[in-house]
């Protein structure tokens, strides 16, 4: 029984204002009742996660994480959409272990393949340009210390 | 040498130790890389939330993940969010739009909001066109257009609006392809409430079991209150009596040789330590000696002398407690006895043979010394059966007897029997004595009462005379219509059947005074007219009769508020003192052979194996029956937590309740 998952490409694109906005009073809504429906509140989180902000992400996972507590049927997904959280939030350790989890209960599941591959883009991709800094930190120090020498020298 | 070459070596030697902070495992080109972007443009405000969620991944990873079942399956989160999204509705709003006709202008609005009855804004006229005439929407507009009354478009009388709009095929199968994905969501929609419902009758249910086990437990604190109630009256009373031993013993108002009476002592027993370790419920020891059917038993205390009597055996036995072994009998008494009671050393039985005997238990004790069958001089036989006259002292045997004991080779000794009495004419059924007096009811439809002191009976209660001469302050009591048949063979010889017992058997029940109890001046006697009779011993009359059981009364008690009587009736009945109304009715399955009852239950012998327990505070019934009678119970007594139980399977049963 694959579970129906989005590619992490449908995390990219995020809702438009209005529509996070209906989402956010739906939410409220059922908040000040009382009882807030599973589907109301996956609903606005997925549609933070999706935000290209930094605040709405990590809101976004904080109400993921409430839902994988409170619904233990719901977790398998849960573990999928906090893999991808985390990963649009740069927590790669986090969502590498999420996915790993994924993958564990179920191997075949094509979007946690994807989404796994892609956190180790990420990653290494990061690593290069950290090098890179350092790399260009250490040039840029010799040079530094070149000069100084060599104007000690001089004079 | 310079902060430069500092700067180098420390911010290569920080991505080292954060990598050291880092898993060690990770230790790869990848983390050493990831570093520096934390550090140079990675650096953003850490806030509160970001730890919560990286302090929760931890736990939540920890926690268990089932297999997804029930909607989570057929439905996922993703597909209820392209169902429940409001864009999912943009499809419908979209093919709506494509019905939309091009009218010239209706003024709906204002229409509306008109009907309604709101101001409207005045509709802007220029941009309105002229309508058709036949409109009939229009009826209101037509002075107003009068002027122009072509329509531009529509020549031809109106088509309908349909008619001039082509959406073409393209366009229709699309929008048969969107319907169909919208019923999908409908769907979907329909399963996660459905979903939701149950959930939430779930949590109701929960909730309202909750609740009904806090009810059970404020019944159960209301028992325990009861409970400390009992507990402290026990407490001041002994108070008193500590405070009472510790004055010099000046004016003692009671002869030492009589106890107080232990069935109105309410507080706690003395209990051995060990009593505690029992199991509640259980019968722990089994008193086995008798033969035939226990009739009546009684004990000093708990763990301390028993003393049980059965039919067709004229010689009590008592037992003591705390080894479960048989000391010795009381020889005396020529028939059956009927009814015992045990104060501390002091015992008095009630016998067929129509006396009341009162022994000395420790006397019995003595006789242990004796051997059986030792024969010594008889010459003491004779005074045995010259007892005559009322208040003699006459010597009986209380001889302990051997396992195997022959009549004949008994002898005589000081025996254990202090005193009899005698005065009735038929066999003593029913008794109770507190202090100096005692009040023995028998089958010759009298209750007598005698001073211990003296052994003589200062006054005889007639309650045949009672019956056919009812208190005159009764009101409404018309006696013989609600008295059940049997009472019209009171004036001979009472005799009534049983109601079967659980197994089927049944005996003739003939003990007129089926039970009776005193306090102060104030009596109650049950007797086989089925009536409870309230007397006044300084008069001897009774001043009340209450009225309600359909059998003869077997067994009563009463305390300050409740009198409880059973009966053969099958029934227990639970009346008021003061007022004499009911205030419960028990039923049961068979004759109600014995009970007593504390504030908190009543526990009765009903006529089956078990000894059935009523909780006064949750109105519940229960029974005992682990390691309980083979046959039916029929006689209890119980203080505090221990209860001797004696059946038809001739046992006496000890229990910790």
């Amino acid at each position: 029984m694959p579970t129906e998952l989005p590619y992490a490409a449908d995390a990219e694109e995020s809702l438009s204002f209005d529509e996070l906005e209906v989402l956010r009073l739906q939410y409220q809504k059922e908040l000040s009742q009382g009882h807030v429906t599973v589907q109301t509140k996956f609903n606005y989180a997925w549609g933070l996660v999706k935000s290209p902000m930094r605040e709405h992400q990590a809101e976004g996972v904080r109400l993921l994480q409430e839902i994988y507590r409170a619904e233990p049927a719901r977790r398998r997904e849960c573990l999928y959409y906090l893999a991808l959280g985390h990963y649009k939030m740069g927590n790669y350790e986090e969502a590498r272990r999420f996915n790993a989890l994924l993958l564990d209960k179920e191997p075949s599941n094509l979007q946690a393949q994807s989404l796994a591959s892609l956190i180790d883009q990420r990653v290494t991709r990061e690593g290069y340009i950290g090098m890179a800094i350092v790399g260009g930190v250490a040039a840029l120090s010799t040079l530094a210390l070149a000069t100084i020498i060599r104007r000690a020298s001089r004079k | 040498m310079t902060p430069r070459v500092f700067n180098a070596a420390t911010v290569s030697g920080r991505p080292r130790a954060s990598v050291g902070g880092a898993s060690s495992s990770a230790l790869d080109f990848a983390t050493l890389g990831r570093a520096p972007m934390r550090l140079g443009f990675g650096s953003r405000r850490v806030t509160s939330r970001d730890l919560q969620i990286v302090e929760a991944t931890e736990e939540l990873l920890q926690q268990e993940v089932p297999e997804p079942e029930g909607v989570a399956q057929n439905v996922s989160l993703f597909k209820g969010f392209k169902a429940t999204i409001p864009s999912a509705d943009k499809s419908r709003i979209r093919r709506r739009q494509t019905r939309n006709v091009e009218t010239p202008r209706l003024g709906l609005k204002q229409l509306g909001m008109s009907a309604r009855g709101l101001l409207g804004d005045e509709e802007d006229h220029d941009g309105a066109s002229v309508a058709s005439e036949e409109d009939v929407v229009m009826v209101g507009r037509t002075d107003r257009n009068g002027r122009g009354r072509r329509v531009k478009a529509k020549r031809k009388g109106r088509q309908s609006l349909s008619a001039s709009k082509t959406l073409g095929t393209d366009e229709l199968v699309r929008q048969t392809h969107e319907i169909e994905r919208d019923k999908e969501n409908i769907h979907v929609r329909r399963a996660l409430i459905n979903n939701e419902i149950e959930e939430i009758t779930h949590k109701i249910e929960a909730l309202d079991a909750i609740r009904a086990k806090l009810e059970q437990d404020l019944l159960r604190l209301q028992e325990e209150e009861l409970e400390l109630d009992d507990e402290l009256e026990g407490v001041r009373e002994r108070l008193e009596m500590e405070e009472a031993a510790s004055q010099p013993a000046r004016s003692r108002s009671r002869p030492s040789n009589l106890p107080p009476s232990s069935r109105r002592r309410k507080g706690p027993a003395f209990l051995p330590s060990e009593h505690d370790e029992l199991p509640p419920g259980v019968a722990f020891m089994s008193l086995e000696s008798h033969t035939t059917p226990i009739t009546a038993l009684d004990f000093s205390e708990p763990y301390g002398t028993l003393v049980s009597a059965s039919q067709e055996d004229s010689q009590p036995r008592v037992w003591d407690l705390l080894s479960g072994e048989e000391i010795g009998r009381l020889r005396g008494h020529r028939g059956t006895v009927k009814c015992i009671q045990v104060e501390d050393q002091i015992c008095l039985t009630g016998s067929e043979d129509c006396t009341v005997r009162v022994w000395d238990l420790r006397r019995v004790d003595e006789d242990e010394e004796w051997e059986a069958g030792e024969m010594l001089s008889l010459s003491d036989v004779a005074e045995e059966d010259e007892s005559t006259g009322e208040g003699e002292r006459a010597k009986a045997n209380g001889i302990k007897e051997g396992e195997s004991s022959r009549p004949s080779s008994v002898a005589e000794r000081e025996g254990a029997c202090i005193r009899v009495l005698e005065g009735h004419t038929k066999a003593v059924t029913a008794m109770y004595f507190e202090d100096e007096c005692l009040v023995t009811g028998a089958s010759d439809k009298t209750m007598r009462q005698w001073d211990l002191n003296t052994g003589q009976c200062v006054m005889t209660m007639d309650i045949l005379w009672a019956i056919s001469h009812p208190p005159t302050s009764a009101p409404g009591a018309a006696l013989p219509a609600h008295l059940f048949p049997g009472a019209a063979a009171a004036a001979g010889t009472f005799a009534v059947p049983t109601p079967p017992y659980a197994d089927g058997t049944w005996e003739l029940y003939q003990d007129f005074v089926g039970a009776l109890q005193f306090w102060g001046y104030g009596l109650v006697s049950g007797s086989g007219d089925g009536a409870v009779r309230m007397w006044d011993m300084r008069t001897g009359q009774p001043h009340r009769t209450l009225l309600g059981h359909t059998g003869p009364v077997t067994c009563l008690q009463f305390d300050e508020l409740h009198i409880v009587t059973g009966s053969l009736d099958k029934s227990i009945r639970i009346w008021d003192v003061r007022t004499g109304g009911i205030f419960e009715t028990l039923k049961y399955d068979h004759a109600v052979t014995a009970l007593q009852f504390d504030t908190r239950k009543i526990v009765a012998a009903t006529g089956e194996n078990g000894v059935k327990i009523y909780n006064r505070t949750s109105m519940q019934h229960s029974t005992l029956m682990t390691n309980g009678h083979t046959r039916p119970v029929e006689r209890l007594r119980y203080m505090d937590r221990y209860m001797a139980s004696g059946g038809r399977d001739s046992v006496v049963k000890i229990w910790a309740l």
